[in-house]
């Protein structure tokens, strides 16, 4: 009876650790990494610093944590995502939109976003790098549960990033009809 | 209440003015405004302009406006930032040795009242000025809203004063250029009861400015038996040490990577 119960823990528990194991993994690894932000990063152009292949690592992981962080602070309504990835005026816009979205009764949702970022200028010192960032995504306002605005497009934005403690943080970001 | 077409938006509008959208039709409505830092809802009667205040467009970015009656109808315009008021302005190090190449670099970026990054391309100054002299005077285009440069930092040691300056705005940074590595090390050293006492010369880099105090010089006593080492730093321009020798030695004395002159002394008597 003893060899029974231990060849099925053998067969059917351990595998099902292993599984739970690598899902939990998973999930840590994909911690601010929503799959439905897709990003593509160009430092190539960027003067008169060369990118890094450190650095340029770090700002695509960083920006794309920027977007899955906005997206839940606009779509919930909450200003924790806001911490961390966002600083001075960016932060204090984004905030603004948060608080006046919950007086408001709005909730904006970001969903199947492209982004086709690309470095534009680095600081000789790598203190500020800018970004032009070709967003495609399909944008969806909503009052309560009515929809007042449903769109796919295609939005520009200028962004300023600079290096904080452990990780590149957006201080500006800036629509602009074109570049 | 109907709503006969999309409401009419600027076609440009700048932040901190106000702007007017027009609707058609009749009976009331509501108008959304969603934009950077906003979200607003309003009743509005159809077919009348509406008046968006200053306050609600102070950020440049895409606002969304959306009129909603039994449906909604909407579209969105973009809000351009307004004149620079301040500069941003970085610059590095706060700290140069005197002669060194591509050393010193800053960079500008104007902004308006309400911190928008202004784009609009603008010719800004930088100045360089160490004492009364100006070391540097160049004009910059802003593109896509930086403007920045790179020089070499000057032969005096002292405070260097950085400008940047566009129409009536500057922003005024200092760099504290300091000598550079010692140049022509020199002691000279006598005998005591118990021991040698050396001395440098003040020490100055290449271009004549005082190494600064702190600066550590070595100084070795090279005897047939052996060697022995002593580091000093540098108090008011001179390093002194006192070295126990009691046979004939030869005391060299060196700082970073510069050598300086060697003393031949004769054993105690």
């Amino acid at each position: 009876m003893i060899g029974y119960i231990k060849s099925h823990v053998v067969r059917w528990v351990v595998p099902l650790a292993a599984v739970m194991t690598v899902l939990l993994l998973g999930s840590y690894d994909l911690r601010g990494a929503d799959p439905t932000v897709q990003v593509r990063f160009d430092a190539s152009k960027a003067g008169p610093r060369v990118v890094e292949s450190l650095t340029e690592e770090r700002i695509l992981r960083d920006y794309r944590f920027a977007w899955t962080s906005l997206t839940q602070a606009m779509e919930y309504n909450t200003l924790d995502p806001l911490e961390g990835p966002f600083v001075g005026t960016a932060k204090q816009w984004l905030a603004q939109t948060v608080v006046s979205q919950r007086q408001t009764g709005l909730r904006s949702q970001y969903t199947q976003q492209n982004h086709t970022l690309e470095a534009v200028f680095y600081a000789p010192e790598g203190d500020v790098i800018e970004l032009h960032d070709t967003a495609e995504y399909h944008l969806q306002v909503l009052d309560g549960d009515k929809e007042i605005h449903n769109e796919q497009v295609i939005v520009r934005y200028v962004v300023l990033m600079t290096p904080a403690a452990d990780r590149w943080v957006i201080r500006q970001m800036q629509a602009v009809p074109q570049f | 209440m109907t709503l006969a077409q999309d409401p009419h938006l600027p076609t440009s509008a700048v932040a901190g003015d106000e702007t007017t959208i027009s609707t058609s039709g009749n009976g009331q409505a509501i108008l959304y405004l969603v934009g950077p830092g906003v979200a607003s809802k309003r009743e509005i009667s159809l077919g009348e302009d509406i008046h968006l205040p200053s306050r609600e467009l102070q950020n440049a970015g895409r606002y969304v406006v959306s009129v909603c009656s039994d449906a909604c109808r909407s579209g969105s315009f973009y809000v351009a930032a307004a004149e620079p008021a301040s500069l941003t302005f970085l610059v590095h190090p706060s700290r140069v040795p005197v002669g060194l190449s591509d050393a010193i670099s800053g960079v500008a970026l104007p902004f308006d009242p309400f911190h928008n990054l202004v784009r609009v391309p603008m010719a800004i100054t930088f100045q360089l000025t160490s004492g009364k002299t100006a070391m540097m005077s160049r004009s910059v285009q802003t593109q896509d809203g930086v403007a920045w440069f790179r020089t070499s930092s000057g032969k005096d040691a002292g405070v260097l004063h950085v400008v940047a300056a566009v129409d009536e705005l500057s922003a005024r940074r200092a760099v504290q250029q300091v000598a550079s590595e010692p140049c022509n090390l020199r002691i000279k050293g006598q005998r005591t009861p118990k021991a040698i006492l050396v001395e440098t010369e003040p020490v100055r880099d290449c271009s004549g400015n005082p190494v600064p105090d702190g600066t550590i010089v070595t100084f070795t006593a090279a005897e047939a038996d052996g060697k022995s080492t002593v580091d000093a730093p540098i108090k008011q321009g001179v390093a002194r040490a006192q070295i126990i020798v009691t046979k004939a030695a030869v005391i060299s004395a060196a700082s970073g990577v510069v050598m300086g002159n060697e003393l031949r002394l004769g054993a105690q008597p």
